[in-house]
């Protein structure tokens, strides 16, 4: 955000402002329990990736790159070879605009390239170290002792003093006579202009670049965050608490600053604290939290231009939390709680005062000045030596004392609060001179263009790793070894990970390619007709089923797409008082207009009945079991009295036997609950009115119905030739002990089970008046054809079908064979998982890795339930005869679609709009969560916990974590997602041109796109700048009978394979 | 008494040997990687197992032949008066809960394995938690108070170690030290509780001190001498169940693992006190008027607890106070006698908790709904809300009463040490080390040992001359007189402060007593 687009605003413009512009760089995850993979940055999606990434760095101080050593990993198992850094080098020199070829030096004919030095650089780790780390090689590991000469070449050539100064003879006062400091008359006017400069600097950081806390942090070393997290944390969650407490704020429902505010005014946690704040101070703050800001920053005196980068920066200091405010203040209504209103003004008022008031009792125990920037600049304006004294000492990241003046200056920096010494003027000037005298040293590396750490070092790498003799070294030169210094440094840290990012991406990307142009024209489909076609999700995970299904049974079609299936609907299952939104929330959050209620099927009236008895009765009394004995007082003393045998008996079988035992209590449930036969209830009249987010209507007419199955079968090129059955295949994935079990459903229905939508598709498309409607579409449905719903559960492998009961007599011995196909696919799709598992022998039966996920799923123990989408790294949409027959190591979404039917490109664009970024949100985070997951993951599972149903903390006081646990990730390849799309390269670019969100995305290369010609199966690369670059194939592909021959034995992830056993049947 | 209960002895040795394996593994530096996981985590399981079914042996033994009660094995040492055995208590009481924590224990191990999968502490964590289950069955076993202590002691240090578990974390180790310290101040009273003991009644046995008790022993019973020695034991006991005022420190130990935070915090560890309460009994029920104390200490924790439950927002803090609520439960029902009613009650929440601590991160799927609201009568109080939040300001009271002084006074001592003591004896004070430093030049630079040797006696020579001749009288006596008007400023200003003046008057009452 440019300051002077701002700059006319008033105050109150100015802050609403900065909280519109918060909600594009504070995590915008969703409460836990509706998890939705997005891209971690989407705030800076409008700069190309690497811009950024960079950005992003600067603003949280966060890379977001995997560390270099992995990617030297990488090149050295063969994941990246020297093609691929050869290209990425050559990518990045055009960025970049950086002269690869240019000689910086020469030796006995040998030209010595940028090119060279920067390939060399990546493979060897020539970066400088820190002093400490250097000697210890120095000294302790003797890396100097076969290349002597060189060392002293290296120093020799960049003028630095020869050898290291011993810690011993950096004892007090020896470095003041090394450097030849004055040891007497020592004025406080040899500070004043170095502490004046020093003091502009710190205070035109705070804003944007730092708040009060940091600037009395680099001051006195005192923990702030740590006071202040003390003083908040509780107070935060009791206000997003979405039901883990039985008793809140009374003022709760006045909004978070108000309640704060009345519960402060009463808390002697204060005074207890030491602080310096009465309660009359806190009663007297403003009532309205906008008043509160202002006067906060008023009083801290900043100017007003940096008030936004200021709030942007304490909101970022607990961006978990103020995301979550944020989130709730956009929905209003989550979860139906009532009275207590949530807003990010709030927030930011509570945390600027206690910052304040924490901050000023620093500021005024240490030097008593209030907290102002004006009095302090004016105070250290008195005490110059003071300032320096502090800031080198504190300011660890670019002060690094040397541990002797550390030593000599920590008695008199008093940490703790009540030990402020009073310091003497003399005294503070004394040190000062001791550091400005070390500064003067050589060893203190700050006033020298060269050091030993920052040239000397890396220059000794280099020429080893070059080749270069002392005496080559010598020949070339200081300008030669300058040159070669500068070309080391020639990519920051960011175009760097872009560059190992890049190489990285191709290696993947030419097998995949390769694959692809290889598998062109193996299968043109079948010759007549397929035995069944299946509709599963688009999700990277059906990728293997799918595969398996073709393997054992090639009669069969598959197909892939969104498993929303166009059926946007509040979904009232049986049991449910609340509706669940089943629909897609990426690129956009839809909100349906049709509520579906799924109803007992006529004459189970009385079934029904009993039923809901039933399962209310067990709903009553697992709330009282898990909640009463938690909170209650007598009447929780005597359940947990009564539960105790139980519990420890279940924890006993648990331990014992998890699958079956979950499979049996899951079992007992649905026998007690009473099944009732069901149906769904989701046809209005046709004269109904209009159906709106605002005001839902029950139902869909007819002419919605077809409306909703034309486009879906349209979206997937099912038009035509439809086979006797047509299975719609929902899914989700349940795991028993998982704070994050929403990231594994589906997310095209919003983090849930997409099975109600494939059963309401089926329904609906069974219907004959949704039939006759289609077929004005040119969509002409065979009467014989039966739409089927199912779900597939990702993490055991179980299908479970739906109205079973409706489906015609003759299609049953066509179901029975299709049954017995899944089931056998399902296991061998088990199996295929179980390889990535280390707790999963490798020597499985496709039987006992069934068995394997279904103890997994039921595991309360088991923080990996199951893969996740860890393993996805590209999409493509096309047909199948595309991907039929190649293994793709369940990599890919696959989506399908008929590029013959879409002249104009229409269907494309839909697919690419909505499926295309639900792909790239997935790819994104998953990127992200890994590359730096101590910053945009979660971190370890294991020490989480759930705070107010919303998120999940480290232990019990910390920022609300985003972003995937480390077990999610661990297997994951950081890459962006690589989109190849089955069109001419004429309508993709026509439909890009017209597509800002395209633009954005594919333009800023958020992801990559290839297209694939539909007839030639020419593959073409897109890149933003230089358009559509041919792509030839550089690698064969072997062909193996079926996947089970390539992926046993391997526990890594593998390239692809061409596989025979699919084109069986059109063979 | 048969001879088979000779293995009780094996079973805190088992999880003890498991632990020095995993250690001996740790140390091989062979434990890396996914194939190193299996082994360290069968090790320790298996050892819990084991312990498990010779419990249930001898379980079953005891219920045909009786249980043994205490026996002696063998002399540990001796000491003065007092001997002390290896001994073991094998009752009802001790068996059970035995048995209790050995189940506990493998199946909270049988988690952790999965659970802990790919993490870098999986070997270290599985070593403190056979670490641990060794300390506690030594303190279940124990037939004399040295014994539970050594495994009181392996308690808590394990528990300091878990709760710091993930130590790259500031907020982690501040708190694992947070409860470390408390739990100091408890072990001291046990200290106290053990010295009484051997003073008093002449034997560490849990049985003699019964005896004592009952007027049985060899030593009279005295009552002031009961209070005492219940003062030690109990307040030991107070903390490490994390009773008021001494609560706090449980609720900032759950930084750790999710099994570990269930089997210390919520169902093992922290009904440690109760046990040694329990043990207890026959002292307790001959000074009535410790009960009343205990009573309203259970009964101010179950408060505490109840009331601080109904704030939490997170998931393991809202456990922790539950748990509170019930331990301080359990010290009301030993204040008011039922100590035997507190034993079955132990057990059923040791049994319950661990299952709802471990089923812990799915809170938000098993319990559906929003929390029944807290009752109408107490919901409108912002004072009371407030201070069930701050957790009724324990912590910080703790600290400005207990705490503060303490620091204060050693504070003094430092600076004493300083300013006074270390000039008397000529040693260079740190805060010297200012612009009135003496320029020292080095005339000799050594090498090696010996002459690192030689320089150091020259050195020392030269400032003894430096000092002494060099300087001349007038410096040497400003200095010295300087000196002396800091002693009698420095003490003049701690007799000024209040601390002392307590501290001097309590001494005054003591030497009177």
């Amino acid at each position: 955000m440019s300051e002077h687009a701002t700059a006319n605003l008033t105050p109150d413009e100015r802050i609403a402002h900065c909280i519109e512009h918060l909600g594009h760089v504070l995590p915008s995850q969703a409460s836990i329990r509706d998890f939705v993979h997005h891209n971690t940055l989407h705030g800076f999606q409008h700069l190309p990736f690497l811009e950024g990434l960079a950005a992003a760095r600067r603003l949280t101080g966060a890379p977001a790159w995997l560390p270099e050593d992995d990617f030297r990993s990488f090149y050295r198992n063969g994941r990246i070879d020297d093609a691929d850094l050869a290209a990425a080098m050559a990518e990045l020199a055009r960025i970049t605009k950086l002269d690869l070829d240019a000689v910086l030096a020469t030796f006995d004919g040998h030209a010595i390239t940028r090119g060279e030095v920067l390939r060399l650089s990546l493979l060897q780790d020539c970066s400088p170290l820190p002093l400490a780390q250097l000697r210890w090689r120095v000294e302790e590991m003797g890396v100097l002792h076969e290349h002597a000469d060189l060392w002293s070449a290296c120093l020799e050539l960049l003028s630095i003093d020869a050898g290291f100064a011993h810690p011993e003879s950096l004892l007090e006062g020896s470095a003041r006579q090394q450097a030849g400091a004055a040891t007497a008359s020592v004025d406080s006017e040899d500070f004043t202009a170095e502490a004046a400069t020093l003091w502009a600097r710190l205070a035109a950081k705070v804003g944007a670049g730092g708040t009060a806390g940091e600037l009395i942090a680099t001051l006195t070393g005192e923990d702030v965050p740590r006071i202040t997290r003390a003083l908040l944390l509780r107070h935060f969650g009791a206000h997003l608490d979405l039901g883990v407490a039985p008793w809140h704020n009374p003022a709760r429902a006045q909004g978070f600053y108000r309640a704060w505010k009345d519960s402060a005014m009463r808390d002697p946690a204060w005074r207890l604290e030491s602080l310096d704040v009465s309660l009359d101070d806190v009663a007297a703050l403003p009532d309205d939290p906008l008043e509160a800001v202002l006067a906060e920053l008023t009083r801290l005196g900043l100017p007003e231009e940096r008030w936004e980068g200021y709030l942007e920066r304490l909101a970022l200091e607990l961006p978990g939390w103020s995301g979550m405010f944020l989130w709730r203040q956009e929905h209003p209504d989550y979860m139906g709680i009532p009275g207590a209103p949530v807003a990010l003004l709030d927030f930011l008022a509570v945390r600027l005062v206690v910052e304040r008031i924490v901050c000023a009792d620093i500021a005024r125990r240490h030097w008593n000045v209030a907290l102002n920037l004006a009095e302090l600049g004016r105070f250290f304006a008195t005490q110059p030596a003071e300032l320096l004294v502090r800031h080198a000492y504190h300011d660890r990241e670019g002060g690094d004392l040397p541990e002797y003046l550390l030593d000599l200056i920590e008695p008199h920096l008093p940490a703790a609060k009540d030990a402020a010494l009073p310091a003497l003027p003399e005294l503070w000037l004394w040190l000062a001179d001791c550091i400005a005298a070390w500064r003067a040293t050589p060893t203190a590396e700050q006033t020298a263009r060269h050091g030993l750490t920052r040239s000397a070092w890396p220059l000794f790498r280099l020429a080893q790793h070059l080749g270069l003799t002392a005496e080559a070294l010598c020949a070339i030169g200081t300008p030669g070894a300058e040159a070669l210094l500068r070309a080391l440094d020639c990519l920051d840290a960011d175009q760097r990970g872009y560059l190992w990012l890049l190489s990285y991406e191709r290696h993947y990307r030419e097998q995949i390619l390769s694959a692809l142009a290889a598998n062109h024209g193996r299968w043109s489909g079948h010759a007549e007709g397929p035995a069944a076609q299946l509709v599963f999700c688009m999700d990277d995970r059906e990728e293997g089923v799918r595969r398996h299904l073709e393997e054992i049974a090639p009669e069969y079609e598959t197909l892939g797409g969104a498993a929303h299936f166009a059926v946007f609907q509040n979904y009232y299952g049986l049991d449910d008082t609340r509706p669940a939104a089943l629909c897609p929330v990426i690129p956009e959050v839809i909100i349906p207009a049709h509520e579906v209620h799924e109803v007992p099927k006529p004459g189970a009236g009385e079934t029904a009945r009993r039923h809901a008895g039933r399962i209310a009765f067990r709903q009553r009394w697992r709330e009282r079991w898990h909640q009463l004995t938690r909170h209650g007082l007598f009447a929780g003393v005597a359940l947990l009295l009564v539960g105790a045998p139980f519990a420890f008996i279940s924890q006993l079988l648990r331990t014992a036997m998890p699958g079956r035992f979950g499979a049996l209590l899951a079992d007992w449930r649905e026998k007690f609950d009473m099944p009732v036969p069901t149906r769904l209830d989701f046809t209005a009249p046709n004269d109904a009115g209009p159906a709106t987010p605002q005001a839902p209507r029950d139902g869909f007419t007819d002419a919605e119905q077809a409306e909703r199955i034309g486009n879906f079968l349209t979206a997937l090129g099912l038009t035509h030739g439809f086979a006797p059955l047509v299975v719609i295949m929902g899914h989700g994935s349940n795991s028993a002990n998982n704070p994050h079990m929403a990231a594994y459903d589906c997310g095209a229905c919003s983090g849930r089970h997409s099975g109600p939508n494939a059963r309401l598709f089926a329904a609906m498309a069974n219907r004959p008046e949704v039939r006759a409607l289609l077929a004005r579409r040119d969509i002409h449905v065979p009467e014989d054809c039966w739409f089927l719903g199912a779900e597939h559960n990702t993490s055991d492998d179980r299908i479970e079908w739906y109205d079973l009961a409706d489906l015609p007599g003759d299609l049953q011995p066509v179901l029975r064979a299709l049954d017995g196909a899944l089931a056998q696919a399902c296991r061998a799709h088990a199996r295929e998982r179980c390889r990535r598992l280390y707790s999963a022998p490798l020597d499985l039966t496709p039987d006992g890795a069934f068995a394997h996920v279904l103890g997994r799923r039921h595991d309360w123990s088991q923080t990996r339930p199951e893969l996740g989408h860890a393993t996805n790294a590209c999409a493509f949409f096309g047909r199948r005869a595309m991907s039929r027959g190649a293994f793709f190591d369940r990599r890919a979404f696959l989506i399908s679609y008929d590029p013959t039917r879409d002249p104009e490109g229409k269907v494309l664009e839909r697919h690419l709009l909505i499926n295309g970024a639900v792909g790239a949100g997935i790819s994104l985070e998953y990127y992200f969560s890994t590359a730096n997951n101590a910053n945009y993951g979660c971190g370890t599972k294991i020490t989480h916990n759930v705070a107010g149903y919303c998120g999940v903390m480290q232990g019990a006081a910390s920022d609300l974590v985003t972003g995937l646990p480390r077990q999610m990730i661990e297997v994951h390849e950081a890459m962006r997602i690589l989109v190849v799309i089955e069109q001419t390269i004429e309508l993709i670019t026509a439909i890009y041109q017209r597509q800002p969100p395209l633009q954005e995305l594919v333009g800023n290369r958020w992801v990559t796109v290839v297209a694939k010609h539909p007839e030639t199966g020419a593959l073409h690369l897109f890149d933003p700048e230089l358009g559509w670059l041919p792509w030839q194939p550089s690698q064969a592909i072997p062909t193996v009978h079926e996947s089970g021959d390539w992926f046993t034995g391997h526990r890594d992830p593998l390239p692809p394979v061409l596989l025979e056993r699919p084109l069986g049947a059109a063979a | 008494m048969n001879c088979a209960f000779v293995f009780l002895l094996i079973a805190p040795l088992l999880p003890l040997l498991a632990a020095l394996g995993i250690a001996a593994h740790i140390l091989s530096g062979r434990a890396r990687g996914d194939a190193a996981e299996p082994p360290t985590a069968r090790i320790a399981i298996g050892a819990a197992w084991a312990v498990v079914v010779l419990m249930l042996a001898l379980d079953g033994l005891a219920l045909v032949e009786g249980a043994p009660g205490h026996f002696t094995l063998g002399a540990w040492f001796s000491s003065g008066a007092v001997d002390i055995p290896i001994s073991f208590m094998a009752d009802g009481l001790a068996l059970g809960a035995a048995t209790l924590v050995a189940l506990i224990g493998a199946v909270t191990l049988h988690y952790a394995r999965n659970y802990l999968h790919r993490e870098a502490g999986f070997h270290r964590f599985f070593m403190l938690m056979s670490l641990f289950l060794a300390g506690m069955l030594l303190i279940v076993l124990a037939g004399n108070a040295a014994l539970t202590f050594v495994g009181w002691e392996l308690c808590g240090l394990t528990s300091f170690l878990l709760i710091g578990y993930a130590y790259e974390r500031p907020v982690a180790t501040g708190n694992a030290l947070y409860a470390f310290l408390s739990n100091r101040v408890g072990d001291a009273g046990f200290v106290l509780g053990i010295s009484l003991a051997a003073w008093w009644v002449g034997s560490l046995e849990w049985a003699a001190i019964a005896d004592w008790a009952a007027g049985a022993g060899e030593t009279r019973f005295d009552k002031v001498q009961a209070r005492l020695l219940l003062f030690g034991f109990l307040l030991a006991a107070v903390i490490k169940s994390a009773q008021v005022p001494f609560a706090a420190w449980i609720a900032r130990a759950l930084e750790g693992p999710t099994p570990s935070s269930a089997i210390f915090y919520g169902a093992v560890m922290v009904h440690a006190g109760v046990y040694l309460t329990i043990r207890l009994e026959p002292v307790l029920l001959q000074v009535p008027d410790i009960m009343v104390y205990l009573a309203l200490i259970g009964a101010a924790t179950a408060l505490y607890g109840w009331l601080g439950g109904l704030v939490q927002t997170d998931v393991k803090s809202a456990l922790i106070f539950s748990t509170t609520l019930h331990v301080g439960l359990m010290f009301l029902l030993c204040g008011l006698g039922a100590f035997e009613a507190a034993g079955w009650y132990m057990a059923a929440h040791a049994s319950w908790r661990v299952w709802q601590f471990l089923l812990a991160p799915s809170y938000m799927h098993t319990a559906a709904g929003p929390a029944a609201p807290a009752p109408r009568w107490l919901t409108g109080h912002q004072w009371l809300y407030t201070a069930a939040l701050q957790r009724f300001w324990l912590e910080g009271l703790v600290r400005n009463v207990l705490i503060r002084p303490f620091q204060a006074i050693g504070r003094d001592m430092r600076d004493l040490d300083d300013k006074v003591l270390s000039h008397l004896v000529g040693m260079p004070a740190r805060w010297r080390a200012g612009p009135r430093a003496e320029g020292d030049t080095a005339v000799i630079v050594g090498h090696g040992l010996a002459g690192r040797l030689l320089y150091a006696i020259a050195e020392s020579f030269r400032k003894l001359e430096n000092r002494l001749l060099m300087k001349g009288d007038g410096g040497t006596f400003s200095r010295m007189s300087r000196v002396l008007g800091n002693y009698l400023l420095l003490i003049e200003s701690m007799i000024e402060q209040p601390r002392y003046l307590i501290l001097a008057i309590a001494t005054t009452f003591i030497v009177i007593l």
